[in-house]
């Protein structure tokens, strides 16, 4: 049998992000004093260290030291997440209002397929955003329908991580850790090139408000 | 006086069930709809004092007592009102409790009696008003603000409770034990009511207010997180709408790479199933059920695949070996019944130097009197030589047949 810290170590190693949702069980082994320690050392020979974003909400392996290979596989994978970003928020800023309660997407939100669809297909303006979104590269959805376009969505957002889909007969997804991470990278990015993106977004709601 | 009091309580509770549709109504949508309900019905509501017009030109609504005894008994979550007038409440216990001793020492004992039980009905709804308020403001962080729907309302709604809370806190600071144990002296229900009870309910209010409170703050602090996020995706597009060709600078390029972007690229393959495990065995299972064979061997020219020209000839005559060996068989009956003799098979064989292989003889006769019908057959007497197979049970080896007539 396979010990807890050998899983963990196998989907760490093969790119996995733990969080809550995904692996409640290797999450908390993490979350241990002492065990991620143990998880490190052996990391630390495969030239990876432990690796948390979000405030400990998830975990993954990242490298201890670069070398050029390292960074040229850091720098290929930067461009997909900077090139990701614009649709990822797109959706999330559409989930969030087609949800109807304004609470923003995060870990643990569950999507329930069925009812979001209901709502996109009543409100033309939504599966405008919608149909914008799904065309993306990211995407890459070729479908007219509303229903092929949401489906491809969250099939593509399943495979790429965010999105966990706990029982295959059942159209609900949860969001995972991964996009706690997405949230961090927004707000890196937003204090390493001082783009003040509350702000703008807050004198903009103003500047609706006088109009 | 008190007949009146009774008939006039029982008339007014008699009203309230009698219209319980219509003051539903008026709950629920705040003020009365005149033209549903016939003016005479309103009009005797209002002079109960049930329904009311705060201005001449408005419309009639529920007289707040009325309002509080549902919000309260229905626990709707829509009752934000917390009562936290403590201070009036404590002064009129005070003099309640003076009149009670005021009487006692005069000696009139009716008058003390009736001053006691006000003054119990007074502090026990001081302390239902206490523990009411805390429900409220539980019931309230509980459904986190469910019956507002921004994150904005919600954080407003959170400020104003936990204004209620302070409020309610700096209330509670006007009990003074050591004045109502001075008033209570030692008179024993005075001291049961003013201090056991008081005591009692105000520790439990307090605990429950700190847990209020704190819980009202890590709420208000997840509210203010949302809102930063929601914030933080709108500026994003705002952004990317305006400098559509924004790109951030690629921060692996740094001597020192943000461990945001630090993210190992996978190394692990799944591994593969041992053939020599017997833990393996189910998986290997399914992977050898999963194998399809596909037998389509390539050839770049198959000659028997070819196109033919096909001759069609008369087919040569075919005779079967089995119609002579089905003539030796007739023949070999037809001499039992000529010569009337028994003969064994195997020992006709010899005699007419038959080339047929022995055991097909054999099987021949025996199939020939099979084949007989059973009118036939009764004229004949077949008996088989043989032993038993010595390993087999059941199984028995024929060597020869012999034939006789009956």
């Amino acid at each position: 049998m396979i010990s807890e810290q050998g899983r963990i170590l196998e989907s760490l190693l093969s790119g996995a992000f733990i969080c809550q949702v995904s692996d409640e069980d290797g999450w908390r082994f993490l979350k241990t004093t002492g065990n991620s320690d143990k998880i490190e050392s052996q990391l630390n020979m495969l030239n990876r260290t432990l690796a948390s974003a979000a405030e400990g909400e998830v975990y993954y392996a990242a490298y201890q030291t670069l070398g050029d290979s390292e960074r040229k596989v850091l720098t290929s994978q930067f461009q997909d997440i900077s090139g990701h970003l614009v649709p990822l928020v797109e959706w999330l800023l559409l989930v969030q209002q087609a949800g109807g309660t304004d609470v923003p997407v995060t870990q643990g939100t569950a999507i329930r397929l069925a009812e979001m669809q209901l709502t996109i297909e009543d409100t033309p303006a939504f599966a405008e955003q919608l149909a914008k979104i799904s065309h993306y590269k990211l995407f890459g959805s070729t479908s007219v329908t509303v229903d092929g376009q949401i489906k491809q969505v969250f099939k593509r957002l399943t495979d790429l991580g965010y999105m966990l889909r706990p029982n295959q007969d059942k159209q609900i997804y949860i969001a995972t850790g991964k996009v706690e991470y997405l949230y961090e990278v927004i707000k890196f990015i937003d204090e390493t090139e001082s783009l003040s993106l509350a702000e703008q977004a807050d004198s903009a709601v103003k500047q609706g408000s006088l109009i | 006086m008190n007949q009146n009091l009774h008939q006039a309580g029982v008339k007014l509770l008699n009203a309230l069930s009698r219209h319980a549709d219509l003051l539903m109504q008026v709950y629920l949508s705040g003020t009365v709809d005149e033209a549903k309900f016939s003016p005479k019905v309103i009009d005797s509501l209002v002079q109960m004092g049930i329904l009311w017009r705060p201005d001449a030109d408005a419309d009639l609504r529920l007289k707040n007592a009325v309002r509080q005894l549902l919000e309260g008994s229905l626990h709707d979550e829509r009752n934000r009102q917390i009562d936290a007038n403590i201070g009036s409440a404590l002064a009129g216990l005070k003099t309640l409790a003076g009149h009670y001793k005021e009487a006692l020492q005069n000696q009139r004992f009716t008058e003390s009696h009736a001053h006691l039980s006000d003054l119990t009905e007074h502090v026990y709804a001081l302390t239902e008003s206490l523990e009411n308020n805390v429900r409220v403001l539980f019931s309230r962080i509980n459904n986190e603000f469910g019956y507002v729907s921004s994150i904005d309302a919600k954080i407003r709604e959170n400020q104003l409770a936990q204004s209620q809370v302070s409020e309610l806190l700096t209330q509670l600071e006007m009990f003074r034990f050591d004045e109502l144990s001075d008033i209570a002296a030692s008179n024993r229900e005075l001291r049961h009511l003013l201090i056991v009870t008081l005591q009692h309910s105000f520790s439990r209010v307090t605990q429950e207010l700190s847990i209020v409170q704190a819980r009202l703050l890590s709420l208000l602090g997840r509210f203010r997180e949302l809102r930063g996020r929601t914030r933080l995706l709108k500026g994003f597009l705002l952004h990317m709408e305006h400098s559509p060709s924004f790109v951030p600078v690629n921060y692996c390029g740094l001597s020192q790479v943000p461990m945001l972007f630090n993210q190992a690229s996978p190394v692990i393959k799944p591994a593969s199933v041992d053939v020599t495990r017997i833990e393996h065995e189910q998986e290997l299972q399914n992977l050898v059920s999963a194998i399809k064979t596909l037998n389509r061997p390539v050839k770049a020219y198959q000659p028997e695949r070819a196109a033919h020209q096909i001759h069609v000839e008369k087919q040569s005559e075919v005779e079967f070996a089995e119609d002579k060996l089905k003539k030796a068989v007739e023949a070999y009956f037809c001499q039992i019944i000529d010569t009337g003799e028994r003969l064994t098979a195997l020992d006709y064989y010899q005699q007419q130097n038959l080339d047929f292989d022995t055991e097909a003889w054999l099987y021949q006769v025996i199939g020939g009197y099979q084949g007989l019908t059973s009118e036939e057959q009764s004229y004949f007497a077949i008996e088989q030589t043989g032993e038993p197979h010595p390993i087999y049970n059941g199984n028995f080896i024929i060597r020869d047949v012999e034939l006789g007539l009956r």
